[in-house]
């Protein structure tokens, strides 16, 4: 068998520039599996951070009426506390459960500043500034100024929404709202940063502004639309809601939603959907580039005939020719997956830290992504791929491998 | 008791509905030791014979005795395996393995057998390509070596495991008269030192005058057989 490798392995020196092309093409379907499944992973990677940072937290709580109603950003069905407790001492007792480490409050409404041409709808999120900066990177996207501070009369707004109302950080503006009891009312913020986000959601439609002024502005007491709470591990988050949900249920919380960040999340689930579906484009990516080493064997076959025969006289057995070609077939393969493996862990390596620029294709497609991805280089991608280039194109090269054991030796012998 | 007992051997190709007849009863005897030249015009069945004899090929009627056993009942499996420890095969175009050294070429027969140390193989082989007169051209491929040598090499090739018989299929056919010879030489000395048996099949009368044995067959029988000491 020793002497079968590396005769197997001197022989694709016999052809060289045959032998360079098949591993090519393997080389470069593996190199492929690497790249895009460092480019998903890396798609699901940053979507799941951007719903649990601006949507979903690792659970969220809110009314269950409010659940229909959050796209009208509805001021009616707010989480206000429970039985005895008032939110900020339902805030304090969530935090203290096990594996909650954070609960960050947000007091989501609908308000508008009106320029000379249009009134400008903006999306008025009412934040802790502080657990902000902690728990999303909205620290990293403040291209200028600040965060807004507890207490002041003050925005946060992203680079388009200050083009569009014509403002920029250092001026005041004045925005108008509805008040908790349906009053139209205004009021003038200073603005104090802004935000240079490739999501649309930050860079269009959001102003951040201190809670507690949001709540006096509005006429709301202790409430916001939704509690999110961070937690020790995303990924348990199912073995921390237990304890959530049996804490509101023990005072008197029933009323209100606690949400796993997974659950419910349709374009989350669509993605690890297509997760698995690839894994089936990449068999096939891979099948149709052993169809080269395919054609490749059957050459060698053919060209060696008479090989094969004197083989089979010195008393090789079919199932040894059977391994003979194989081998060859499947050095290709190892050496094509090898290169290509490395190949695709060198660019996701690359992209990981300047980014893919994805842009163009999301352009009109509204959901919550980061239009610049970062592949994620994961040695376990490179082995994935590794392995499926060298299994599928070892077991695609038995059909010529097959063909040359089945020669008789006395036919084989007599081919010129 | 004789190496090889054929008797009523008989072979018919099958060329789509056409039965072409190769051999039509061959009865002979071959002892150990014997430097034996089949020779007959082309087409007379001398390949088919040599197959037959080879364990290459299963004759359509007769039966073949070799070393005292019958192979006839024997599959394709145990036909390899009688191939590879008992036959040696010289083939009219070398058929040696381009990427291979001479050496290695011919460790190649006695790796199939594996009951040598990698240092025993090493001497065996060295010393035999000695004995054909390649001791340095050890380290030479295929194609940078002359026919007769190549010829030589794979004459080595085939003695390498002892085997009780070498067959050679018109081993000079693409050779020149004098490189011929010497590979006729060769193959005779070799026959009187290991007192391997030959087969070699030709229709060049020069080459057959080496022979002892000469076996005319013509149209699938054999016309004459004469010994010649
Ligand atoms: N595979 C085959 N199918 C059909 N007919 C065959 C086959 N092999 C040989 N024959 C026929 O059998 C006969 C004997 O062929 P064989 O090759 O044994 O002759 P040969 O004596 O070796 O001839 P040559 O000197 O040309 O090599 C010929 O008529 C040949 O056409
Ligand atoms: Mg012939």
């Amino acid at each position: 068998m020793k002497f079968l490798i590396s005769i197997a392995f001197k022989n694709m020196f016999r052809n060289k520039l045959r032998t360079v092309v098949s591993i090519l093409a393997i080389a470069f379907a593996v190199m492929v599996i690497v790249f895009t499944r460092g480019l998903i992973d890396g798609m699901i990677e940053d979507t799941y951070s951007l719903y649990i940072h601006y949507d979903t937290g690792h659970i969220k709580i809110i009314d269950q009426e409010y659940e229909q109603k959050e796209k009208l950003l509805s001021l009616n069905y707010t989480v206000n506390g429970l039985e005895n407790k008032s939110l900020s001492e339902m805030e304090s007792d969530l935090s203290d459960l096990d594996g909650i480490e954070m609960v960050v409050p947000r007091l989501k409404f609908g308000a508008a500043v009106s320029t000379e041409e249009e009134l400008v709808q903006m999306l008025a999120w009412g934040v802790d500034g502080k657990k902000e900066l902690k728990f999303t990177n909205i620290g990293r996207e403040l291209s200028r100024g600040r965060m807004v501070e507890s207490g002041k009369r003050e925005v946060v707004m992203g680079t388009a929404l200050l083009d569009k109302i014509n403002k920029t950080v250092g001026e005041k503006v004045t925005m108008v709202y509805t008040t908790a009891f349906s009053s139209f009312q205004g009021a003038t913020f200073e603005i104090v940063g802004e935000i240079k986000s490739n999501l649309p959601l930050l860079n269009e439609q959001v102003v951040f502004m201190p809670i507690d002024t949001a709540r006096q502005l509005l006429y709301l007491n202790d409430e916001s639309t939704e509690l999110l709470l961070v937690t020790a591990d995303r990924d348990q988050v199912n073995n921390y809601l237990p304890a959530v949900r049996n804490y509101l249920d023990q005072n008197g919380g029933e009323r209100y939603l606690a949400q796993s960040w997974r659950s419910g999340n349709t374009f989350i689930q669509l993605l690890e959907v297509s997760e698995k579906i690839y894994n089936f484009i990449y068999l096939f990516l891979v099948l149709l580039s052993s169809i080269v080493v395919i054609n490749t064997l059957v050459m060698i076959v053919k060209e060696r005939t008479q090989e094969i025969g004197m083989m089979s006289a010195l008393g090789l057995k079919s199932r040894e020719i059977l391994e003979l070609f194989l081998l060859e077939g499947s050095a290709m393969a190892v050496i094509g997956s090898f290169l290509g493996a490395l190949g695709g862990g060198l660019i996701n390596y690359y992209l990981s830290g300047v980014g893919f620029d994805y842009s163009a294709a999301f352009e009109d497609i509204d959901v919550l992504m980061n239009p610049i991805i970062y592949p994620t280089f994961k040695i376990e991608h490179m082995i994935f791929a590794f392995v499926i280039g060298v299994v599928v194109t070892t077991l695609t090269a038995i059909i010529p491998a097959r063909r040359a054991a089945k020669l008789e030796p006395t036919e084989a012998l007599r081919e010129i | 008791m004789s190496l090889i007992k054929l008797t009523g051997l008989e072979k018919i190709y099958q060329q789509g509905k056409i039965e072409v007849p190769a051999l039509r009863g061959i009865d002979m005897e071959i002892e150990s030791g014997e430097f034996t030249t089949i020779f007959g015009p082309s087409g007379s069945g001398k390949t088919t014979l040599l197959n037959m004899i080879g364990c290459l090929d299963k004759s359509t009627a007769g039966e073949i005795i070799f070393d005292g056993h019958s192979i006839n009942d024997l599959d394709n499996k145990e036909l390899a395996e009688v191939r590879r420890y008992n036959l040696g095969f010289v083939f009219q175009s070398y058929n040696l393995i381009p990427v291979l050294t001479a050496f290695e070429n011919v460790e190649f027969a006695i790796r199939l057998i594996d009951k040598h140390s990698k240092k025993e193989r090493k001497d065996k082989v060295m010393s035999l390509l000695e004995e054909v007169g390649l001791g340095d051209m050890a380290h030479r491929r295929p194609n940078e070596l002359s026919g007769g040598q190549k010829q030589r090499v794979a004459i080595a090739r085939a003695l390498i495991k002892e085997p009780k018989l070498v067959l050679a299929d018109e081993p000079t056919a693409n050779l020149d008269s004098e490189t011929s010879q010497e590979v006729l030489e060769l193959m005779k000395e070799m026959n009187e030192e290991l007192n391997t048996t030959f087969i070699f099949s030709t229709h060049d009368p020069q080459v057959m005058d080496y022979a002892r044995r000469l076996i005319e067959i013509k149209d699938g029988k054999i016309s004459k057989d004469q010994r010649r000491d």
